[in-house]
């Protein structure tokens, strides 16, 4: 049985021995202290690189639950449309549930006079909208240049479609669709403001305005494509989800954020696969220099180590001193790597990280230019564990190098 | 009483593909309470003859007895218990372990055999003031002159009242009067406490302080001398 005494004579040999060459420690605990500030730093870029990607698509258009008549999400259909009746209100009691919009959807052509691009035309309901989504917000927070009446032909469009139609502000130009009864139609719309979103590909596709105003053209009537709900977190999506299927929704559809956008979940559990295989790398160069100074330091001391199992020191001992200097010198990296770490994402988490240089990327992924990273308590208990079990690894070998050192092999004189 | 029983115990070693004959059919007994020194040249042996007496080399040929056990027989896990409880260690350059202060070297071998927390304190602490360090055993090794260090070694072997104590060429690394005052030491420890020292030396002044002589050449003992039995 282990002894509590033994464990401590154990544990303060060790600890002594890490102080014993101070420079040789410092620099195998600085280059604990660089792999883990590189691990953590890098976990909390990706956990805002990951976090701003998806609030992005969930402001942009996803929101955190959609109701839509089954199968409008595979296939955008005016035919698939509903009559919301008194779901919404239904839905607005529900715990967890902060608003909730209603939209019109429709794929269509957009026209000047210079160029023409298909787009998703989404009827918005002008107020509701703000809650549920940043559009308003992407369009400059400004009311002059945002859809305010739902009947107007009042249209917004990204800068990057204004620059391809070649039209402003002010300017006039032509949505054609075929409404629910086949029929083509071609209505001219004003450009009241432009918008910038962070997703490159929404800006490409994306025009807006007013729900009565999609509906008349249409000819949808009262009828909806959708209902965006917007939780207090969304955490609570599925939950609501949940509830919502519970009322009366035989024919409808009710889909998360994960349902509807699992590219995303997809593209974050690879991100982070990527990066703890790049951070394994990093540990794994840390590895042998901890093991190359442990074996040194035994070498150092062959003859005290003799000397100690000559006394009577049981090779386990020996074994255990060298596994707890070695964790000695982790946790005094680990203290150190937190400590900075903590700094430098408390520093960036205020001033963001601008990756303008390399914007059009980020734009791509959907993240915005200036990444806010942050670090959560299970990435610091992560990381923790791994440098710990790092050490222990990178100790195993020179502890049983340490254990197997004959006495007389180390004294040559008694 | 026989602490320590050699018979016919040979050793040899390879070196450069050639037999060398370290120990050649040594036979030696050693009873309770003795002052011993085993004098002989460099190469004579006489650690040879320790490593064997103390476990920490097995003979190539013979036995060797403590109190009546044959250590030769013994695997080396229970050589490492034997050393622990039969026998004190006291080596040429102290070798102390660095990072412990003068008591918890003291204390370390009583750790190793399981004592409790305050007995382990305070038989350390008498020890210790036993051999005059009763102010410095809170101090590191590096602390302590080469005499203090080799005081705290006496106090770490005789500590756990042990069988035998192997004393490698104890007086050494000090100077001449550091040496007779170790010696004093060592002698009133044989003489107050009956603990039996085996020195292996060649210090003059230890082979004129040892009660019993045992010359050694070429891996034989060629000479026995009983110089001065001690009182009993």
């Amino acid at each position: 049985m282990i002894r509590m005494q033994n464990v401590k004579i154990v544990l303060m040999i060790g600890w002594r021995n890490v102080f014993r060459n101070k420079r040789r420690s410092l620099i195998v605990a600085s280059s604990i202290v660089v792999g883990l500030v590189v691990m953590m730093f890098s976990m909390a870029i990706m956990n805002g690189f990951n976090r701003q990607m998806l609030e992005n698509t969930i402001n942009t258009s996803l929101g955190h639950v959609a109701i839509h008549k089954k199968g409008f999400f595979n296939d955008m259909k005016l035919s698939l449309s509903f009559m919301p009746k008194d779901l919404c209100n239904a839905i607005k009691n529900i715990q967890g549930v902060a608003c909730i919009g209603q939209r019109v959807k429709f794929e269509a052509m957009v026209q000047s006079s210079r160029s023409s691009q298909g787009v998703l035309v989404m009827g918005i309901e002008p107020e509701e909208e703000k809650c549920v989504s940043n559009i308003f917000e992407y369009a400059g927070s400004d009311i002059h240049s945002y859809i305010t009446d739902s009947s107007n032909n009042d249209i917004l469009i990204s800068r990057s479609l204004a620059t391809k139609l070649g039209i402003g502000i002010g300017d006039k130009c032509v949505v054609m669709l075929q409404d629910k009864d086949g029929v083509l139609a071609a209505h001219a719309f004003i450009v009241k403001g432009l918008y910038q979103s962070p997703i490159e590909s929404f800006d490409k596709y994306v025009v807006y305005t007013g729900i009565r105003k999609a509906q008349e053209i249409s000819g949808l009537g009262n009828a909806i494509s959708e209902i965006i709900v917007r939780c207090r977190d969304k955490d609570f999506a599925d939950s609501v989800a949940s509830t919502i299927n519970s009322l009366d929704t035989a024919d409808l559809e009710v889909l998360t954020w994960k349902q509807m956008a699992p590219n995303i979940v997809q593209a974050i559990k690879l991100f982070d696969t990527m990066m703890y295989v790049f951070l394994a790398i990093i540990f794994i160069s840390i590895i042998f220099t901890i093991a190359n100074t442990m074996i040194m330091a035994i070498m150092e001391r062959y003859r005290e180590i003799g000397i100690m199992k000559s006394i009577g020191t049981q090779p386990s001992w020996i074994a255990a001193i060298v596994i707890l200097e070695a964790c000695g010198l982790g946790v005094l990296g680990i203290v150190a790597g937190i400590v900075i770490t903590y700094l430098l994402v408390a520093i960036t988490a205020t001033t963001g990280i601008n990756f303008a240089f390399y914007s059009e990327s980020m734009r791509v992924w959907g993240t915005g230019t200036t990444i806010y990273p942050f670090l959560t308590a299970t990435n610091s208990i992560v990381a923790t564990v791994i440098v710990l079990l790092n050490t222990i690894v990178a100790s195993l070998y020179p502890a049983y190098k340490a254990a197997k050192i004959k006495p007389i092999d180390a004294l040559h004189f008694i | 009483m026989e602490i320590i029983q050699v018979v016919n115990c040979t050793k040899d070693y390879h070196s450069d593909g050639q037999i060398v004959h370290a120990l050649r059919g040594v036979h030696l007994s050693l009873h309770k309470g003795e002052f011993a020194a085993i004098a002989g040249p460099s190469g004579s042996g006489k650690t040879t003859l320790l490593n064997c007496i103390g476990g920490l080399d097995y003979s190539t040929q013979g036995n060797v007895y403590i109190e009546g056990t044959d250590i030769s027989k013994l695997s080396p896990k229970e050589l490492s218990r034997l050393r622990l409880f039969k026998i004190g260690f006291i080596f040429q350059a102290y070798n102390l372990i660095p990072v412990l202060t003068a008591l918890e070297n003291v204390e370390y071998i009583l750790l190793l055999q399981g004592m409790g927390d305050s007995n382990r304190k305070r038989k350390a602490a008498e020890v210790l003031e036993l051999v005059g360090l009763k102010d410095e055993m809170h101090r590191l090794p590096h602390e302590l002159s080469g005499g203090q260090q080799q005081r705290v070694a006496i106090a770490r072997a005789i500590v756990s009242s042990p069988a035998i104590v192997l004393a490698d060429e104890p007086t050494a690394n000090v100077d001449q009067k550091t040496g007779s005052a170790l010696l004093d030491l060592m002698e009133h420890l044989n003489k107050e406490k009956q603990i039996t020292f085996l020195f292996s030396t060649h210090d003059p002044m230890v082979m004129k302080r040892a009660h019993r002589l045992i010359n050694i050449i070429d891996g034989m003992i060629v000479k026995d001398t009983l110089v001065k039995r001690k009182n009993k």
